[in-house]
This record gives structure tokens, C-alpha cells and sequence, in this order.
């Protein structure tokens, strides 16, 4: 009995401690007070690495803002969570940036499931959120909030622009096989590819799916499967250090020779492959230095470096320009208030890294590029990189708007 | 389906197969005669991929570096299960599963942490090493030669572990102790030391796994969760703390999940898991296993 009294004093100490900061934190923030940014990341699995690159780019962004004196004269803060790619976790971090940490916007995180699991969250906080590397289409269309904004090709923009690609590059392939991470991201590129193909070569045939777990670290039946189908082509969405396994387990087949190839070989891909980047094989990528060498991009180059000591991949690129575009959206709309700033980012125009895009009022979906190549040596580089690189605006390849109507018929958004 | 094709995929499963009982068979003879499940099992072979990366990467040795960055990063593995026995599990012997699990477990977290701090996020990779760098041709059908490098080290282990086990006065030893361990503590055997060594050799094996898989695949966060997985699935399988039952159990779930790639991509996981438990409800001890007592 003495114990329970003992407890009950404590917890009413406690609660009197408590009661004073809930008070604080509910005033109201000032036309002076720092703009509070919340970055949402996954450092854990194939998204650490990402995720920290990521986080650079949005730090360099705040820090160069925040020297010139800041968006609408106020600082930008920067609060960095980790979800550690669990959707609860996610999840729950989201709802305490939103709550304790009063943040005014989200950017992130890395993986579309995660997404999906923090979108429903500052949905109903009212919170807006750059998406800027998890890139479901589910974020802008099946599930469509306001409250999103995507500045990273979809998952069907980012399918459609690799399918016709390898099309163009072999008008001949018939059959098909694919190859793709097992979850949200990897169902959504293949479905991309699948209704793709169906409309560039009529008599198409998909022989064989494959959908290693993400992390997968053997693919050596995978690859024997596939090779036992005899396809004109394979399609993959296999990306980081999945697509480095499954490269170097499948080149002592032959496959790069026998089979043409396209899958997300990017800058990390690269380093991490080394001599073995198999060279004439396709690749599609978000947009990274050597993808899109424009000045500005360069520019970038050397800053990241100077941080870093490192290239930049394009994550970083996307996250630095998902910075650019909260505070142009910002200084349009003249105020932080979420409401005027979703407002205002609807139409609005970025000179981004990557070149122009425009937010899309519809859905809120950036016209942002996506590009493909082939990979081959660079005497500039210590690692392989793209020639021949095709940059595909956004608008050509993304959904159309009757299309994301349909699409809402079916999952019931009404706009 | 034409025999070649078929023979294969066959050739994946046993080379999947060999990789899995390269590091089950670490978690089960630690389990065998300690009687403790090693969650960390999996986290050791992560740090050995890792710290061969490393050494592989000081040494700058192209062509014969890899192997001996495979066999120091294996023995700095048994050095750090040394310091995991002696420091921790010694403690936990006679405390039961609850405490076990949460230490071995606990383990993981830190082994992971001290990756990410010490090597970041980033997935790293070996090139492959002489002579083991090109495909051999078996009916006409490509086949790397590295798989057969993991198979035949695969064999190796089987046999060594066998002579070990069966041939040795150790052996003698290690199975007395799996049986009765304070019988044999009253014939006067040292039992801590014993215990002490079946762990570092158990961590030796982890370390050594780890080592061949990184020319094989990336070396990444989240392979240490992602094998021991399968390999709590081949240990529940075969029979746990039995090695004929590793041996057994790795090769059921490699043709498995290889001919489940073949034939159902969509479910080649969940067959697995079926096997498992279809074992579980015949034989609740495994194929191999022995009912506990």
C-alpha cells in the first residue's frame, strides 16, 4: 500500500512537470520563429546508405539558404528521424515531429512502404510532405492527399520511360522476363512495365516473373530461372546492393551477353561494382552528375565533395531540390502556413538541378526527368557512368490526367 | 522442362544449399552442446563479410589477397566470439531461453551499430578471386565456378566438423557434454573450457561464411537478419544441434526455394516455411534432432 502511495506522488510530480511544456508548446509560432523542416529517413537495410546521402543533400540546402539570410527573412531548422525503415516506427516518429517538434514540413523517406505508412499520419495532421526517393505512385494517385507533394519520378513514370528505352533499343523483343524487389516499389515498376510493353509491341508475352525479397543475397536460382525461359529481354527493378549481388552472381552465365538488361544502375551501383559494371548493358536513373551535367548540377558536385569527400548520387540531387522547392513555395505563398503553401506549390515552377519541372495541380506529381543510358567506361571517373543518356521530361511519360481520374474512380478519391 | 534446365537449377539449390549449411552449421553445434540459441550467429557472419571487405581492401593483394583476408577476418571472428563467451554467455548458461534470447539478441543490436558507425551504410563488394573468376560449362550450360568454390568449402566444413565430432577425443568430449554435461563436469572435465571453445569455433565458422559471401553478393546491413532466418528454418528442419541434420536441412530448403523460384516465384519464401512447419508437426525435434529432454 505504501508502495502504490509512493507511485501516485510520483506521478502526480510528474504530471506538474509535464503540464508547463504542453502549455509552451501549444503557443502560437511568430512571424520570426525558424520555419521547422522535418527530415524523415530509413537508416537501416538497403536504405541506410540513401538515406544518408539524402539527409546531405538536405543539409547542404538548409545551410546555403540559411546564409543567405533564410526563406521570407525566417531560419530553417532541421530535424533529422529515423524510421529505421519499420512502418510503425515511421509511423510513430512522423507523429512526433508533427506533435512535439511542430515541424512545418516533412521531407522523405526512402522506402514506399514506409511512405505509404507515414503519409496516412500527416495526412490528418495536416502536414505537408515532400516525397523525394520513395516513389510509389500510390503516394500521388491510388491514395492521393493534398498533403503530398512528389519531386521524384513515380513508379509508373520512372517503368513506362525504361520501358520504351529498351524498346527503342530492341524493336525486336517479343518475350519477356522480369526480375524485382517483392515489395510496393517493385510491384509498382513492373505493372508500369507490363501495361507499357502491351502498348509498344501488341504480341508481347511476360514467360517469367521473379520477386527476390529485398536484401536477397543469392540469386543464382533467380538467374537459372530466368535464362531457362530464353527471353528477348529482361526488365528489372532491382536497385542498390541487391542489383550489385544479382550483376555479379548472374555475369559468370553469360547473362549481360546473352540478354538484354535494364535495371537502376546508378552511381552507388557503380562504385560499389567497380571493373565489374557490365558495360553495354541499359540503365535508367533519377538524375545524378553524370546523368545531367548542367552547370548548376556541378556546381552542386563541388559543394557535395567539399562535405562530403564523396560524388553525390542522385538522392542527394532530389532531396536538395525538395529544399528549393518548399522555400519557393514558401516565399510565393508569402507565409508557412500549410494551406497557402500547398496552394501556391500547385503550378508552381522549380529551375532545379535536374533542369525546369512544374508541380502538376491534379495530383501534385513534378514533371521530373527520367533518364536512361548505357553503361560504359569514363575516363573522368574512377567508376563506370551512362553514354548515349536519354533524358526524358516527366510530362511525357507520366500519367495522364484522365488517367489519374480513372484511377480514382476505382480507390475513391474525389478532387 | 529439358534435363539441363532442370539439372541447373538443381546446381542453384545445392550451391544456395552449401551456403546456408556453411553458416548453419556454426549456429548448430554451438546449440548442440551449449544449449544456447545464438541469435548473433547470423550478426558474426555480417562482421566477417565486413572486416574481410577491410583486409582485403589494406592488404592490396589483387589476385590472392581475398583469401587471406578470408581466413584473418574468420580468425578475428573467433577472437571476438572469445570475448562474447567470456564476457556474456558464460553468465547465461544457467539462466533460461528468456535471458538467453534477450542477450544474444541484444547482440545484434550492437553488432549492428558498431557496423554502421565503423563502416556507414554504404554495400561494399570483393571481386571475385583467382582462380575462381569465370564459369565452367556443365551440359552446355554455363555455371560459376565461385558456387563450386562455396560448395566444395561447404564439403570441407561437413567433413571437418564429421572427423571432429565422430573421430576425435574432442568429439568424444563434445557429445558426452551434448548429452549430459554434468556427467562429464564430474569425470573432470574442464566444461567452461569446453564451452569456450565450441563458441570461438562457432564463431570461426561464422566469420569464415561471411568472408566467401562477400566476393558471391554485396555485402550490406541487414544480411546478418536475413540469413539467420533461413538458418533458424534449415535448423528447425534438419534437427537442431545435429550437423547430419544441417547437412540435411540445408539442402532440403536450397531445392526448395530453388525449384519454388522455378515454378511459383510468388511463394518460393513461403514453401520454405511449409516444410518447416509440416517438420515441426511430424517430428516437433527435426529430422535429425533428438526429442528434448
Amino acid at each position: 500500500m505504501k508502495k502504490l502511495a509512493g507511485f501516485t506522488v510520483f506521478l502526480c510530480i510528474l504530471t506538474m512537470l509535464l503540464v508547463p511544456v504542453t502549455v509552451l508548446a501549444g503557443t502560437k509560432a511568430s512571424a520570426k520563429d525558424p520555419i521547422r523542416l522535418g527530415a524523415i529517413w530509413d537508416y537501416a537495410g538497403p536504405c541506410y546508405m540513401l538515406s544518408e546521402s539524402a539527409v546531405q543533400g538536405i543539409k547542404i540546402a538548409v545551410d546555403e539558404i540559411n546564409a543567405k539570410g533564410g526563406v521570407i527573412g525566417r531560419k530553417l531548422d532541421l530535424i533529422v528521424r529515423d524510421t529505421e525503415m519499420k512502418v510503425d516506427v515511421g509511423a510513430r516518429e512522423t507523429k512526433d515531429l508533427i506533435l512535439r517538434e511542430k515541424v512545418n514540413f516533412l521531407v522523405g523517406p526512402c522506402s514506399s512502404g514506409v511512405a505509404l505508412a507515414v503519409q496516412v499520419v500527416h495526412a490528418e495532421s495536416k502536414v505537408l510532405r515532400v516525397t523525394c526517393m520513395a516513389n510509389t505512385e500510390g503516394q500521388v494517385v491510388d491514395k492521393f492527399t493534398p498533403y503530398v507533394t512528389q519531386v521524384v519520378p513515380n513508379t509508373y513514370m520512372e517503368g513506362v520511360a525504361a520501358t520504351r528505352f529498351m524498346n527503342k533499343k530492341y524493336p525486336a523483343a517479343k518475350k519477356f522476363c522480369t526480375v524485382a524487389p517483392d515489395y510496393e516499389y517493385g510491384r509498382r515498376e513492373e505493372a508500369a512495365f507490363a501495361e507499357e510493353i502491351k502498348k509498344l509491341v501488341p504480341d508481347s508475352e511476360i514467360l517469367y516473373q521473379a520477386w527476390p525479397k529485398p536484401g536477397e543475397k543469392d540469386y543464382t536460382s533467380f538467374i537459372t530461372a530466368i535464362m531457362a525461359q530464353k527471353p528477348d529481354a529482361v526488365h528489372s527493378s532491382l536497385f542498390g546492393g541487391d542489383l550489385v549481388a544479382f550483376t555479379k552472381q548472374a555475369a559468370p552465365y553469360g547473362f549481360f551477353e546473352k540478354i538484354p538488361f535494364i535495371a537502376l544502375y546508378d552511381l552507388p551501383v557503380f562504385v560499389a561494382l567497380g571493373a565489374d559494371a557490365p558495360e553495354g548493358v541499359m540503365a535508367f536513373g533519377r538524375g545524378c552528375f553524370f546523368m545531367d551535367p548542367n552547370p548548376k548540377m556541378m556546381e552542386f558536385v563541388d559543394k557535395y565533395r567539399k562535405a562530403r569527400g564523396a560524388y553525390p548520387d542522385s538522392w542527394a540531387v532530389q532531396a536538395y531540390d525538395s529544399v528549393y522547392l518548399i522555400k519557393a513555395a514558401v516565399e510565393k505563398a508569402k507565409s508557412s502556413d500549410t494551406e497557402k503553401v500547398i496552394k501556391a506549390m500547385e503550378g508552381i515552377s522549380l529551375d532545379s538541378l535536374r533542369g525546369k519541372f512544374t508541380i502538376r495541380p491534379l495530383d501534385h506529381m513534378g514533371s521530373v526527368p527520367c533518364y536512361q543510358g548505357i553503361i560504359a567506361k569514363d575516363p573522368k571517373y574512377p567508376f563506370k557512368t551512362w553514354k548515349d543518356i536519354v533524358r526524358v521530361p516527366g510530362d511525357q511519360v507520366w500519367r495522364s490526367e484522365e488517367g489519374v481520374r480513372e484511377v480514382w474512380k476505382k480507390t475513391g478519391v474525389t478532387r | 522442362m529439358s534435363f539441363d534446365v532442370l539439372f541447373n537449377q538443381f546446381l542453384s539449390g545445392i550451391a544456395r544449399g552449401a551456403l546456408l549449411f556453411l553458416v548453419a552449421s556454426g549456429l548448430s553445434l554451438t546449440f548442440g552442446v551449449l544449449r544456447v540459441l545464438n541469435f548473433a550467429h547470423g550478426s558474426l557472419y555480417m562482421l566477417g563479410a565486413f572486416l574481410s571487405y577491410s583486409i582485403w581492401k589494406w592488404l592490396l593483394i589483387p589476385v590472392y589477397g581475398f583469401y587471406v583476408a578470408t581466413l584473418l577476418s574468420a580468425l578475428a571472428i573467433a577472437g571476438i566470439g572469445l570475448l562474447i563467451e567470456y564476457t556474456i554467455l558464460r553468465r547465461l548458461y544457467a539462466r533460461g531461453w528468456p535471458e538467453q534470447l534477450l542477450a544474444t539478441y541484444a547482440l545484434i543490436l550492437i553488432i549492428t551499430d558498431i557496423v554502421k558507425w565503423f563502416w556507414g551504410g554504404e554495400f561494399l563488394s570483393i571481386p571475385r578471386p583467382e582462380p575462381f573468376t569465370k564459369a565452367v560449362f556443365l551440359f552446355d550450360f554455363p555455371f560459376p565456378s565461385y558456387n563450386f568454390f562455396i560448395i566444395i568449402l561447404g564439403l570441407v566444413l561437413v567433413f571437418f566438423l564429421w572427423w571432429l565430432v565422430y573421430k576425435t577425443r574432442l568429439g568424444d568430449i563434445i557429445r558426452a557434454a551434448a548429452h549430459d554435461r554434468d556427467m562429464v563436469s564430474a569425470l573432470g572435465i574442464p566444461i567452461p573450457w569446453l564451452f569456450t571453445s565450441i563458441f570461438v569455433l562457432g564463431a570461426f565458422i561464422a566469420g569464415l561464411s561471411g568472408a566467401v559471401t562477400a566476393p558471391y553478393g554485396a555485402v550490406a546491413l541487414g544480411m546478418d537478419i536475413e540469413i539467420i532466418i533461413e538458418c533458424f528454418a534449415v535448423v528447425v528442419i534438419g534437427g537442431m544441434g545435429s550437423l547430419p541434420g544441417t547437412l540435411l536441412g540445408s539442402f532440403i530448403v536450397g531445392q526448395v526455394y530453388s525449384f519454388g523460384i522455378m515454378y511459383k516465384p510468388e511463394l518460393a519464401l513461403a514453401f520454405i516455411f511449409m516444410v518447416m512447419a509440416i517438420v515441426l508437426i511430424i517430428r516437433p525435434w527435426g529430422i535429425f534432432g533428438r526429442p528434448e529432454r
